[in-house]
């Protein structure tokens, strides 16, 4: 154990003899040079695994990792240098070819120099910071190859170009364009995105900018968004075949710039084939198409729902302000459904039942329903139409779904409670006549009111209904205690409870001896079981069925009002009558007396009475005779029939006037409420408050909720506050 | 003689009411003051019988002229309305002893002399910012007559609005009594919206009543008075 000149003597554990030879490291260097030559020279085949891999080891271990290292470097660059002429010099198509394989056979080679060197590669690589021999290689290959001079630019043009050929419809070789490809890829992303994808996306955005333009020009709205959809599922397709998948939002985006959003507004708006006139002709396919292009942009649904919006104010508006439409309430309302039906299915099958479409939707509806004063009364008379005839025949689904719809037009309307004066008129004619298609669809229609719109909505049309269901009780009570008069002519009372039905002012009128008697009776038979009550007979909305026989001995069945009746028995005892005679006689008033006379001696086909002069006027001198030639195809004739009718001007003020009335009492209710729990409020909060309570049934105007506030503080329900003149206060 | 008893004469000429009689009190000791507090009362008494009606117990509206004219006042002078409303008076036209008491007392005046002089002083009182609004308000409820009225009509505000609001607001005054004549939806108008119309000369500026705002809490007379007045002056 001395320490001098036998300085080898060293115990080696298991290895051979290391001789520390100054050329030794040469001499392994230049085996291991011999070896990468002969690997790159496709004659890998020859050497020995072990041998080189312990040579690799020995320079590491003998601290000649640098030597090893810089080795490696420069031969593998020399390498490359060679494998970038042979690349240069390959011609047109094979370029890429030849790059392909030279990158293959790179990698092979560098996996074996790799596992050769990988004693370095953990060892002293790592300690000695260096680039790991696999990223090397990578690094090498880029530096050499893929960024030299002669090849970089080469490189680029040939796969955009290749790119462009596919675009304009040539068949490719897109395996090899995958591998070239995923070699940038393999070399680091910021090679992909530097050298190739930056460049990609600045040529595609300049051909779909030149291709869309093009486009524009020629093609109609249809088209062009066939053909950008066509471009774009084609991009996203490349993406798959042969580009990274990061690259696919990337391109995607680009051609909804360019094609898209550049355009859009003149897509939209495009004279007979943008919007407007995709959705009047219900083309679902290029809506759907639009919707999903469209939806790639910013704003781009915000555009068409604008459009669409706006364009179905203006046609509802015209809808309901045409004055030839508003002839006809059936019709109106009719079209509003089917506008509504329209609307829906092209929201269902081509926007996707996009909710913020179906809003859009609901509020143009909104308000153009609302434009046409008249509207809550034609929905009314729609319903009616409805349920006396329309329905008949209808399945119970049916039914329902004609229903559900009206309901969603009654939705729409601000002011609620001019539907329900209304809809409570209508209904109590056809209580009253009998009128009404099925009982069943009534109440459905009731039920789904009062589901809208709250219990009181909904009391008052039920009691009409109990109303009608306690008189059939009563008849039947009448006629068994009173079976002696089941010869006479057959009496059909309703009695009507004041508060539930609409009020209408009785007139007089002298009833035929016949039927005073008989009501007479029934009254004092109701009045006898129902103490306290008061009876008026409501004489103008009766009707009668008579059985008349004429001159030459026909005979027909005639269904007339109440004051029809009376007229006619008169004649039972007298051939001529006179206007004023018969006025006389029955003391119905004017008007009424009139158009009765004129509806039986003036209509064709209803005639039963004749008249002199023979003018369409009554006139106060007029003489009436029954009609002896009066003829009729049907043995039935209906003569006067209370049937529901749009409103003559007067009839609607005074509708209107009774509907304002109403609301008095419910705005200042309403306030009352409020500032009973609120106590102290600010002038605009209670306006806000109160419209807010009332919205359901009407939109109260603020004038008159501040004229029914004053009338709350001169009653001394509420009173100012000293200070601040804005604060109301309630007074308890 | 000198001192003639005031106790029932009947409203003498003016000139010999002018004359202030020899005030004896004053030329008392000091040492008499309850008595002279109670000369002093006695002497708004001895005023009081003056004009009262003596059946009634109280100054009736024919007092009230007399006593106008006593003073060379006009029977419509707001100093009246004034009058009545430092003595807090109940009922239009008439003013009890004790409301006729509390007031001379609170003007410090015994004497018609004093009354008159007081007049000017209570005329600046009246108007003076603190009390203005009270006198305005007070100046309504006096014209309500009848139990249970709460409006006055249209002529008698307008009327009351001159008289009241006239001298201070002489423009707004004339555009409103022209508007409450022809409009048609009032015959008649309440507390709030009398005391609006003080709040609205008050508060906006005239004519052009830019700072109105209709969305306030305005009486809708007012609304309907600026957009009157708005098309009568801008309207084309």
């Amino acid at each position: 154990m001395s320490n001098q000149k036998k300085r080898n003597f060293q115990i080696e554990a298991f290895k051979h003899r290391v001789v520390v030879d100054p050329k030794y490291a040469d001499k392994t260097w230049k085996v291991l040079e011999h070896a990468i030559h002969e690997i790159y020279n496709h004659n890998a085949s020859g050497l020995s695994f072990e041998e080189l891999y312990r040579n690799a080891y020995n320079m590491v271990l003998h601290k000649f990792g640098e030597k090893l290292y810089s080795g490696l470097v420069s031969t593998m660059t020399s390498h490359l240098k060679e494998i970038s002429k042979a690349i240069e010099a390959a011609q047109g198509e094979s370029f890429l070819e030849e790059l392909n394989r030279k990158w293959n056979d790179h990698n092979k080679a560098l996996q074996m120099i790799r596992d050769i060197l990988m004693y370095m590669d953990r060892t002293y690589i790592p300690s000695n910071h260096k680039t790991p021999v696999h990223e090397l290689g990578l690094n090498l290959w880029r530096d050499n190859i893929v960024r030299s001079s002669k090849i970089q630019t080469r490189l680029l043009n040939t796969l955009l170009d290749l790119v462009h050929r596919e675009r304009t419809g040539e068949v490719i070789d897109r395996g090899l364009m995958r591998n070239i490809i995923k070699m940038l890829m393999d070399l680091g992303s910021a090679v992909y995105q530097e050298d190739f994808e930056k460049h990609f996306l600045e040529v595609s955005a300049e051909f779909y900018k030149v291709e869309s333009q093009k486009f524009i020009e020629c093609c109609d709205c249809g088209e062009y968004l066939k053909k950008a959809e066509k471009r774009l599922n084609e991009e996203i397709e490349r993406v798959t075949h042969y580009l990274d998948t990061k690259s696919e939002i990337k391109i995607t985006n680009v051609v909804e710039k360019e094609m898209i959003a550049n355009h859009m507004l003149r897509l939209v708006h495009m004279d007979n084939s943008g919007l407007v006139n995709m959705l009047l002709d219900d083309k679902y396919d290029d809506l759907g198409r639009m919707y999903n292009l469209c939806r790639r942009v910013p704003n781009g649904l915000l555009t068409i729902r604008e459009v669409m919006t706006s364009h179905l104010r203006e046609t509802g508006k015209q809808l309901v302000t045409d004055p030839e439409r508003l002839k006809d309430p059936v019709e109106f309302v009719q079209r509003l459904l089917d506008e509504k039906d329209k609307y829906d299915s092209i929201i269902n099958k081509a926007f996707i039942n996009d909710k913020t479409f179906q809003n859009a939707l609901t509020n143009s509806f909104e308000y153009f329903i609302n434009l046409n004063a008249r509207s809550p009364e034609f929905i009314s008379l729609f319903v009616d139409d409805k349920l006396r005839k329309g329905l008949k025949g209808v399945s119970e689904e049916d039914v329902e779904i004609i229903l559900d719809k009206v309901m969603m037009l009654f939705r729409y309307l601000q002011e609620k409670d001019v539907f329900e004066k209304y809809y409570k008129q209508h209904l109590a004619k056809r209580l009253l006549s009998g009128k009404t298609v099925s009982d069943d669809a009534e109440r459905s229609l009731i039920v789904k009111l009062k589901t809208e719109c709250g219990y009181q909505f909904t009391s008052k049309l039920e009691g009409m209904f109990t109303d009608m269901k306690t008189s059939q009780d009563t008849m039947q009570g009448f006629y068994a205690s009173h079976p002696e008069l089941g010869e006479g002519p057959t009496l059909v009372v309703q009695v009507l409870t004041t508060g539930s039905w609409p009020t209408q002012p009785s007139a007089t009128c002298n009833l035929p001896s016949e039927m005073s008697a008989l009501c007479e009776k029934f009254r004092s038979y109701y009045l006898g079981t129902h103490t306290g009550r008061r009876l008026s007979w409501q004489t103008n909305m009766g009707n009668a069925d008579m059985k008349a026989s004429f001159g030459k001995g026909q005979k027909h069945e005639l269904n007339v009002s109440t004051y029809q009746m009376c007229v006619l028995m008169l004649f039972n005892n007298a051939e001529r009558l006179s206007y004023k005679e018969i006025e006389q006689a029955t003391e119905i008033p004017a008007p009424e007396l009139k158009r009765c006379l004129q509806s039986m001696a003036c209509v064709k086909g209803k005639n039963v009475l004749r008249k002199e002069p023979m003018s369409k006027e009554i006139g106060e001198e007029d003489a009436f005779f029954v009609n002896d030639k009066f003829s009729s195809k049907f043995y039935k004739v209906k003569i006067g029939t209370v049937v529901a009718q749009k409103e003559s001007e007067p009839e609607k003020q005074e509708t209107r006037q009774r509907v304002e009335e109403d609301r008095k009492p419910q705005i200042e209710a309403a306030i009352v409420r409020i500032m009973k729990s609120r106590r102290v409020l600010d002038h605009n909060n209670l306006i806000s408050e109160v419209t807010k309570q009332l919205q359901q049934r009407f939109l109260p105007n603020p004038t008159e909720i501040k004229k029914r506030i004053e009338s709350l503080i001169e009653r001394d329900f509420l009173e100012r506050d000293n200070v601040d003149r804005k604060l109301y206060r309630y007074l308890a | 003689m000198p001192r003639a008893s005031k106790r029932k004469a009947a409203p003498a000429s003016s000139s010999s009411v002018t004359a202030p009689p020899p005030d004896q009190s004053r030329s008392r000791t000091a040492k008499a003051t309850s008595k002279t507090r109670l000369k002093e009362s006695d002497q708004i008494d001895n005023l009081f019988d003056t004009y009262a009606n003596s059946s009634l117990g109280q100054i009736d509206p024919e007092g009230i002229e007399t006593l106008c004219s006593d003073m060379k006042v006009e029977y419509t002078d707001v100093r009246i309305l004034m009058l009545a409303w430092k003595m807090k008076a109940q009922r239009q036209g008439y003013f009890t002893k004790d409301e006729w008491q509390a007031g001379m007392k609170a003007l410090k005046a015994n004497t018609l002399l004093k009354l008159v002089k007081a007049l000017s002083e209570l005329k600046k009182e009246a108007e003076a910012p603190q009390n203005f609004e009270d006198f305005y308000s007070f100046a309504f409820k006096y014209c309500l007559t009848e139990e249970k009225q709460k409006g006055v009509d249209i002529e008698s505000t307008c009327e009351l609005l001159k008289i009241v609001l006239g001298y201070q607001f002489r423009s707004q005054v004339d555009s409103l009594v022209e508007y409450l004549k022809v409009q048609k939806d009032y015959k008649v108008i309440n507390k709030d919206q009398w005391m609006g119309f003080l709040r609205f000369c008050k508060e906006i500026s005239f004519p052009d009543m830019a700072n109105y705002d209709e969305n306030q809490a305005w009486p809708l007379i007012l609304d309907n008075f600026v957009d009157w007045k708005k098309q009568k002056s801008g309207g084309r």
